[in-house]
């Protein structure tokens, strides 16, 4: 797997911010790796936060389910949290 | 008015938001679509039953967040807009769901008639609410009323009254 890109995970999370904000070029990615656990950290524009949290956090909470569910493919525990 | 983007093209966003949904996963999926009339449309996202397991998720729980995904990025698309209800389904999930719980309803309605007892049925969302008062509806001697607040509204089968 030593050529590809990036996980899974952050296929995913980078393909779902994409689609739901209305400036993907700010969107940015810092990732923090350890062998079991990966951090993902999502940075947004100012105008895009709030739909990707969308009300109570909803937004957020199926991507969540969503990245996590991509990392069983990685073989490892992830973390996502959004900032602007 | 802006410009209005019609059911059509609001199902083949979503079809091509899953198609996309799936390959980021690194899963091969093409987008169905299954029904769709004025107000409400469906997409289901066909492919590989094992590898669209990871997509439907334990009791549909991934299912529901890329429904929830699904809405948000159609909203972006067109804010403010009439949208269409949408309904999203991968592998057959919902439909399979649909047929079975129908099928129940119906020999559950039988019963009712038999026995002149009326039935209750667990508490559930008010989709899945809507295919059993659907199903029941089908069955002639038999109504339906719903009961209590949700989260745990539910649908009791009675005896029709004409």
């Amino acid at each position: 797997m030593a050529d590809q890109e990036g996980t899974t995970a952050e296929e995913v999370l980078l393909y779902l911010i994409a689609q739901l904000v209305e400036h993907p070029d700010q969107v940015e990615l810092e990732i923090e790796e350890s062998d079991t656990k990966l951090s993902l950290m999502a940075k947004v524009s100012s105008e895009d936060i709030g739909r990707v949290i969308g009300k109570r956090g909803r937004v957020a909470n199926s991507i969540r389910t969503l990245v996590r569910a991509a990392a069983v493919k990685d073989g490892v525990e992830v973390e996502v949290d959004f900032s602007d | 008015m802006t410009e209005e983007i019609n059911v059509v093209q609001q199902q083949e966003m979503v079809g091509e938001f899953l198609v996309g949904l799936a390959k980021s996963f690194g899963i091969n999926g093409t987008a169905e679509n299954v029904s769709a009339d004025d107000d409400s449309f469906e997409v289901n996202l066909a492919g590989d039953d094992k590898e669209l397991g990871l997509l439907i998720g334990p009791r549909g729980n991934h299912l529901v967040a890329i429904h929830e995904v699904s809405k948000t990025m159609l909203q972006r698309r067109q804010p403010g807009m009439n949208r269409a209800r949408i309904r999203v389904d991968v592998g057959g999930y919902r439909s399979k769901r649909r047929e079975a719980l129908s099928a129940y309803v119906k020999e559950l309605a039988q019963k009712v008639i038999e026995s002149g007892v009326e039935k209750g049925l667990e508490p559930m969302n008010a989709a899945d609410r809507k295919v059993v008062h659907d199903a029941a509806n089908e069955v002639d001697g038999v109504g339906t009323i719903s009961v209590g607040d949700e989260p745990r509204r539910r649908v009791v089968l009675v005896v029709a009254s004409d």
